[in-house]
């Protein structure tokens, strides 16, 4: 499904961004990112293939989402290399976001994605940061809200990271607080503890 | 309305951050009393709908009811009643038509829209060192609205058919749309602006309402100042100085500026004296935290290094602003910067107000540059003083022996 998307960009805080966002379907079952992330899926997803980036998470490798991206959007950065950005710079920001070093502790790789998702305002407070495996390696959870900076809606989010090999790799659940994040965080979390990293 | 400065070419664009702050004061390069007298124009009524004035009030009307649901509002009624009562002395007889906004972003910009809605954003609050200072915006800003020059600009707009953009810029003006948002977040948007004739009437108005309401004049020059000193800053540490900014805008000259303003502190201005030093402090003091944790993520660590250090100057043992000093040179994290956040850490942890999180930096700076001991004494410390931070769980799985 094509979305023409210049009315869609602007609601999201794009500036000239009006290129066909591709829409596709993610069928049940085992399904793999960016060469290197593969997870199995109990249910059918819509995933995004973005020719630019998307103020919901700039950059990931892809966005997953049930019922729209404002909605619930479950990002992934798959394969963040040293001296990398975590995601892409949004069109039109001056901010220099900041590098991912493969020594860096969750908490630096929290300033990250807070950095990331943050380009066009929003507040990003965080609520946990805890050791946790991803992927089948040591990593880490980040819980967090947004305060979206388009319309004030909270947003809660999770994200699981680890570092494997020197390179980055993280997924993160993003949803209004009211309804979205409690209905589709059952499904999320299943869906991320079955991720393997090669 | 916006009030930066920038010129109409899309070359210049509206500043994100540094705009409303042109203090230049009258054609002149030497400022007479005489500048100065200015006459307010009587309380204004509501426009007929029908009007052109009328329809730009509906459409900030509409922009401030989103505005006032805004999560970036600050509605903290002491901090309120602060900035609202220097607008209002400022205002003399139009108070009753203002309304003021606290709106939490970390770029320095106040503007005034036509129907009354002033917005102060966080950035000004925090980059103010005292109280005159901020009446130097305000008055700049309520000289725009006293003049009406957004309905100039309007009348203009609608002869160049370029309606839809000053719209669009209008927009940009509150905080809730997503204009807003790539407003802030430094994109750039073109256009509709202020000319250099109404931004000097401006300034020549702002310095007579702040004198007549006790505020020393020649803090407004300190305002040009500081702002300069930052992009100075900026620029010597080799970071891109905003396109943005207002000082690369075709304003009136700088020099020009500068002479006149520094001319017109030197006029007589009986009993205008007041600075506020202390009233201001005391009111940002419950928000300051916030508002440099919002200064330092907005990674422009040239421009904040010239802010901390100035605030520094004026309060020598601030522990929390030294700290943020260390902040913005681990988050820069070029060669040499690692020694200078230890350096600050430890500075702050000698004086009065450093937040627990001195001890959580220091720790992963330490723990960077092979001094694991000292990073595990500082983390122990830093769990001490806040066992349930958010981040407790992973720090404490930094200690020796926590099994990671």
């Amino acid at each position: 499904m094509r979305v023409g998307t210049c009315i869609a960009a602007a609601a999201l805080g794009l500036l000239a961004a009006c290129a066909p966002i591709q829409m596709q379907k993610v069928d049940r079952g085992q399904v793999t990112i960016g060469d290197a992330l593969t997870l199995t899926a109990d249910m059918a997803w819509n995933r995004f293939e973005l020719q630019f980036p998307l103020s919901v998470a700039p950059g990931a490798t892809q966005i997953w989402t049930q019922d729209g991206i404002t909605l619930d959007a479950l990002a992934f950065f798959v394969g963040v290399a040293d001296g990398q950005t975590l995601g892409a710079q949004l069109r039109g920001s001056q901010k220099t976001l900041p590098l991912f070093r493969a020594d860096m502790t969750p908490d630096e790789i929290v300033d990250l994605y807070e950095q990331a998702v943050t380009q066009e305002g929003s507040r990003f407070a965080l609520e946990r940061v805890a050791p946790a495996r991803f992927g089948g390696y040591p990593g880490f959870r980040i819980e967090y809200t947004i305060t979206r900076k388009s319309d004030s809606v909270l947003l809660k989010g999770v994200a699981l990271g680890a570092v494997v090999k020197g390179k980055l790799h993280l997924a993160a659940f993003t949803a209004p607080a009211i309804y979205y994040y409690g209905r589709y965080l059952p499904q999320v979390e299943p869906l991320l503890a079955s991720a393997q990293i090669k | 309305m916006r009030c930066w400065t920038a010129s109409r070419s899309s070359a210049v664009r509206a500043a994100a951050g540094l705009c409303c702050v042109g203090l230049a004061l009258g054609g002149a390069s030497i400022a007479r009393a005489d500048d100065f007298a200015y006459q307010a124009p009587p309380p204004f009524t509501r426009p007929a709908a029908a009007s052109d004035e009328g329809g730009l009030w509906a459409y900030m009307d509409h922009e401030e009811e989103r505005l006032k649901h805004s999560s970036f509002v600050i509605r903290d009624p002491a901090l309120n009643a602060y900035v609202r009562g220097i607008a209002c002395r400022l205002a003399g007889d139009h108070c009753p038509e203002i309304r003021v906004y606290i709106v939490r972003t970390p770029y320095f910009n106040a503007n005034m829209a036509p129907n009354g809605m002033m917005q102060v954003w966080s950035g000004l609050l925090l980059r103010m060192q005292n109280e005159a200072q901020l009446a130097a915006v305000l008055g700049h800003e309520t000289g725009h609205y006293l003049q009406r020059h957004t309905v100039e600009q309007l009348r203009d707009a609608q002869g160049r058919s370029s309606l839809a953009l000053f719209l669009g810029m209008a927009v940009g003006a509150a905080a809730g749309g997503s204009a807003a948002a790539l407003v802030q977040s430094g994109v750039l948007l073109g256009g509709i602006a202020y000319g250099r004739d109404q931004e000097r009437e401006a300034d020549r108005i702002g310095v007579a309402l702040m004198a007549r309401a006790g505020y020393a004049p020649a803090q407004a020059g300190r305002v040009w100042a500081q702002l300069l000193e930052e992009t100075e800053g900026a620029k010597a540490a080799g970071e891109e100085v905003s396109s943005t900014n207002i000082l690369l805008a075709s304003h009136p000259p700088l020099e020009e500026r500068k002479e006149v303003l520094s001319a017109a502190a030197k006029l007589d201005w009986p009993g205008a004296t007041r600075t506020g030093d202390e009233d201001y402090r005391a009111a940002l003091a419950p928000f300051r935290l916030g508002f440099l944790e919002d200064e330092v993520r907005r990674r422009r660590f040239g421009e904040s290094l010239v802010l901390f250090d100035r605030m520094l100057k004026a309060s020598p043992r601030d522990g929390q602003v030294q700290y943020f000093k260390g902040e913005a040179y681990r988050r820069r994290a070029r060669d040499g910067d690692a020694k200078l956040a230890i350096e600050a850490y430890r500075a702050a942890l000698d004086m009065d107000g450093a937040p627990p999180q001195t001890y959580r930096s220091l720790g992963l700076v330490l723990r960077r540059t092979a001094d694991p001991e000292g990073a595990t004494s500082a983390f122990r410390r830093y769990l001490e003083l806040a066992p349930d931070a958010p981040d407790a769980e992973i720090i404490r799985s930094y200690l020796p022996g926590s099994g990671s």
